[in-house]
């Protein structure tokens, strides 16, 4: 699915080199020595909960906000200083803000008038963005008479129409509706594909992110937890947050009280667990394991926990069993398909290998 | 259905029955009343009136006036609006008392403190000369340029207030829109920002004029006799020369030119309007 | 944020304060003036004294002038509600032809030259035999205030959801009880804002009223602009710090309860 097989590290992703930037809002720091490179052509994400600074990263990039410290790199241009009309950076905002008193045609034309194009060379240019868009037909139509679908792909063929080198996305699918929303990422991203297209998006949605983007940055509180493809964050969480923002899964605190050529044993209120890790006896950990891994009918060598199920969800395609969760264990297990050998209140003993166990260590 | 709606379009009748007669009536009654004479109708008062050189430098003062008052306080309030949209907390608070509290004052106690300041030993000459500015005392009143500034100053919220309510609703993502897409600060200024707070600007702007070719109060307390404006014909006519068809006919005149403000900012709203 | 921006932000600042103490110079002025020992208008005052507010007992038709005012306001004001109440309905909730007309043709007085309409009055009563001073200033003020009333009570019912109107009849008030008992309060805000800006403009009226009062039939805006003339006393000054005092007080009542921003809202 995604062909660039990344690490989470890797070389040569100097396209946008965001370095050491910092911003305080009245006197508390939002985010401190960040630093966040992508490459030419790649479509990223921020993605995190409300109020971890996703948006205020998004901005001082633009050049709508200015960092207290740091330099933003474009392309080899320093834009650090540069204010945001002078950086060729485009945004797409959650709101469109396409201008009310132009039409269509206007607003997509809009940049290239504010670098001095002059009215009849830029029809031209006008209508291959719209084109692109598939909203040519719409070009002298007011904006207010725009479908929620409508106005965001002026807003995107308005943001390409001048060839930016990066293109910013704040939350462009949050306002449409579910199916739409799901028609419009695929769109967008076979068109931002196919135009070698750098684009950044901002997201809560942990599902767009993963359908829209070649990476993933999870923050949180202003950090980047992890940045990485996709897979990588699903199967090699690097922290308790961004298992849990991320993907679902079982979760229990625990303690490892032994640890043997890089085998730990973990003490949990539902008995030991073995776990792949270096951590040495007495860490506080949390152990997790992906619901689709684990199965009710273990064999001997697996990890194995004893659950009373308090419901049986069935979605179709997969039936979820779910037993009860307190602030820091979750049990979800996912089967396929229908299942109705399951049913509230029985107890049932569920397991998954030893290597499947995601481990992480937390503050005691 | 239909029984229904007829029947709430009634609720509407005591109001409009009472401003059509206590209202319209009465006005139109002078305006045909101003056309009217012994032998039918005719425009001779009109003409009468618009022959005097006297009559028509008081219109042309009036509408000057009106002018320079509405220009005056528009350039003080646009940015003022700006700065108000800024402004939160107690700043925010500042600005809308400064705005209320004289708009409840009412015009008399306002011209006549205009009176006050204005006067040769005033606050503003004394402040002029303590200054240094001046060596000695500027006259004021009775000056055109004083009645300006002072009808600026009692008409100034009632410019500021569209204004700001249009800012107000002009979403910040607007011009962030516009630089990002590589506008100047002018170009955002004058494409974007401009365009969409014109009609608070009509608007303030065409209450303000109306307002200002209206008054009666401010020029007499600052200009006096001297210096006349319609109004001040008008009421002379009627209060002091008893000569009531020529103080119709101004206030025909007067009424002319009210109503074509309003319909011509009314016209220029919609075509704002429609853009959007 | 560019340089230019900074500069312009900054610029309009300073506009704003300028205009800030522009608004509020004459207000100053006049309190302070109120104060002063001397019959002229000489700032700094000589000294401070308050004979000119205890000269205001004894003038002779001020309280006679306050109490016309008063009494105008407050009544005009309230036909002004009730009639206002029932054509904004008529408005927002009725359909038909010419209602944006109707909504336009009731604030149109607020566009009109004062001193005209009082013209156009004072001609009209007097064809139609209506002599008194009171009753035709009652009626003149009435067009005043209801333009007031109208502008706010348009816009908030326009906002209100009637829907609420709806579910009051389903739980078995007729419809004018639901009017009464669910529309009124939830528009107390825009009455209290209109009703207060149209007493205002009721108390402070002169174009119009000049035309119609008589001898025993004076306002106090009138009144005032007598005492100008005849005696151009620091005691006019007093008066209109007592207006301003009003003022403040109902402001700051309409503050506690609506809200300084909701008032201009509208």
């Amino acid at each position: 699915m995604f062909d660039k097989s990344t690490d989470s590290t890797p070389r040569e992703r100097h396209y946008l080199d965001v370095a050491g930037v910092a911003k305080s809002f009245k006197g508390t720091a939002v985010m401190d020595q960040m630093h966040f490179r992508v490459a030419k052509g790649e479509l990223v994400s921020l993605l995190g909960p409300s109020g971890c600074g996703k948006t205020t990263l998004l901005r001082i990039i633009a050049g709508l906000l200015d960092a207290d410290t740091g330099n933003i790199v474009l392309d080899g241009r320093d834009v650090s200083s540069l204010p945001a009309h002078k950086r060729n950076i485009s945004v797409v905002f959650q709101n469109y803000a396409l201008f009310p008193h132009l039409t269509v045609a206007e607003n997509v034309g809009f940049g290239l008038r504010a670098r001095g194009m002059s009215t009849a060379n830029v029809i031209e240019p006008v209508q291959e963005a719209l084109a692109l868009v598939r909203m040519d037909n719409f070009a002298d139509r007011p904006v207010s008479a725009l479908s929620g679908g409508q106005q965001q792909r002026v807003a995107v063929a308005r943001a390409l129409a001048v060839s930016p080198d990066l293109l910013l996305l704040d939350e462009p699918f949050s306002a449409l509706d579910r199916k739409l929303r799901e028609t419009m990422q695929i769109e967008l991203k076979s068109l931002l594909r196919s135009r070698n297209i750098t684009a950044i998006f901002v997201t809560h949605d942990q599902d767009e992110a993963m359908g829209v983007s070649d990476r993933i940055a999870v923050m949180n509180a202003g950090k980047i937890e992890q940045f990485a493809d996709p897979s990588t964050l699903y199967a090699r969480p690097a922290s308790p947050f961004v298992m849990d923002f991320v993907g679902l899964s079982t979760r229990l605190a625990g303690r490892v009280t032994a640890q043997k050529d890089g085998i730990a044993t973990v003490e949990t209120t539902s008995g030991p667990l073995l776990a792949q890790c270096d951590f040495a006896a007495g860490t506080a950990v949390q152990i997790g394991v992906r619901p689709e891994l684990i199965t009710p009918t273990p064999s001997p060598e697996m990890n194995q926990i004893t659950v009373q199920l308090d419901d049986v969800m069935t979605l179709g395609s997969k039936t979820v069993l779910h037993a009860a969760a307190t602030s820091d264990t979750q049990f979800l297990c996912e089967l396929s398909g229908i299942r109705n050998d399951f049913a509230r209140g029985q107890t049932v003993t569920w397991g998954w290998n030893v290597e499947d166990t995601l481990i992480h260590a937390v503050p005691s | 259905m239909i029984a229904r709606t007829n029947r709430i379009a009634l609720l509407a009748v005591p109001g409009l029955v009472f401003l059509a007669v206590i209202y319209a009536l009465p006005l139109a009654l002078l305006l045909f009343k101003s056309i009217q004479s012994a032998n039918g109708l005719t425009l001779a008062s009109y003409v009468d009136f618009f022959a005097d050189e006297f009559n028509r430098v008081v219109l042309w003062r009036t509408l000057r006036v009106a002018l320079l008052t509405t220009l005056l306080a528009l350039v003080i309030a646009y940015p003022t609006a700006f700065a108000m949209a800024r402004a939160k907390g107690i700043w925010l608070t500042i600005f809308l008392i400064a705005l209320v509290l004289p708009m409840s004052l009412g015009v008399i106690v306002k011209a006549f403190a205009w009176s006050i300041l204005f006067r040769s030993n005033g606050f503003l000459n004394t402040t002029l000369q303590s200054l240094g500015i001046t060596d000695e005392p500027v006259r004021m009143l009775f000056t055109e340029t004083a009645l300006i500034i002072g009808a600026a100053n009692v008409f100034l919220p009632f410019m500021v207030l569209p204004i700001y309510a249009v800012i107000r609703q002009l979403h910040s993502s607007l011009p962030e829109a516009a630089s990002s897409l590589g506008a100047t600060p002018w170009f955002r200024f004058t494409r974007v920002t401009l365009p969409l707070t014109l009609p608070g600007v009509v608007a303030g702007s065409a209450f303000t004029f109306s307002l200002a070719i209206s008054m009666y109060v401010i020029p007499s307390l600052i200009v006096g006799e001297r210096q006349q404006t319609l109004s001040m014909l008008i009421a002379r006519s009627f209060l002091y020369l008893r000569n009531e068809s020529l103080g119709s006919t101004i206030s025909a005149v007067l009424l002319v030119i009210a109503i074509f403000v309003v319909l011509f900012s009314s016209w220029l709203a919609g075509r704002l309007g429609a853009r959007q | 944020m560019t340089q230019t921006d900074r500069i312009t932000i900054f610029c309009a600042w300073v506009i704003g304060i300028v205009c800030i103490i522009f608004l509020m110079l004459p207000i100053v002025i006049t309190v302070i003036t109120s104060f002063t020992s001397s019959a002229v208008y000489t700032l700094p005052p000589p000294e401070w004294s308050l004979r000119w507010y205890r000269s205001l007992e004894t003038r002779s038709g001020l309280w006679d002038a306050v109490k016309l005012s008063l009494n105008l306001a407050l009544i005009s004001t309230a036909l002004s509600m009730v009639l206002g109440t029932m054509a904004a309905i008529a408005v927002t909730r009725g359909d038909f032809r010419g209602k944006e007309a109707i909504a336009t043709f009731t604030v149109s007085p607020l566009m009109m030259p004062g001193l005209v309409v009082g013209v156009a009055l004072l001609q009209f009563f007097r064809e139609i035999g209506l002599r008194d001073a009171y009753w035709s200033l009652l009626l003149a003020h009435v067009v005043i205030t209801l333009p007031f009333v109208m502008r706010t009570l348009l816009a908030s019912m326009s906002a209100f959801d009637f829907s609420l109107i709806d579910a009051a009849r389903t739980l078995g008030l007729s419809y004018p009880r639901a009017i009464i008992k669910v529309l009124i309060p939830n528009l107390a805000p825009a009455y209290l804002t209109g009703g207060l800006f149209a007493f205002l403009a009721s108390m402070d009226n002169y174009p119009i009223s000049i035309f119609l009062t008589d001898a025993r039939n004076k306002t106090l805006p009138i009144k005032m602009l007598q005492y100008l003339e005849e005696q151009p006393d620091p005691s006019l000054a007093a008066i209109s710090s007592g207006l301003i005092m009003l003022a403040i007080i109902v402001l700051l009542v309409a503050s506690r309860t609506v809200g300084l921003n909701r008032m201009i809202d509208t």
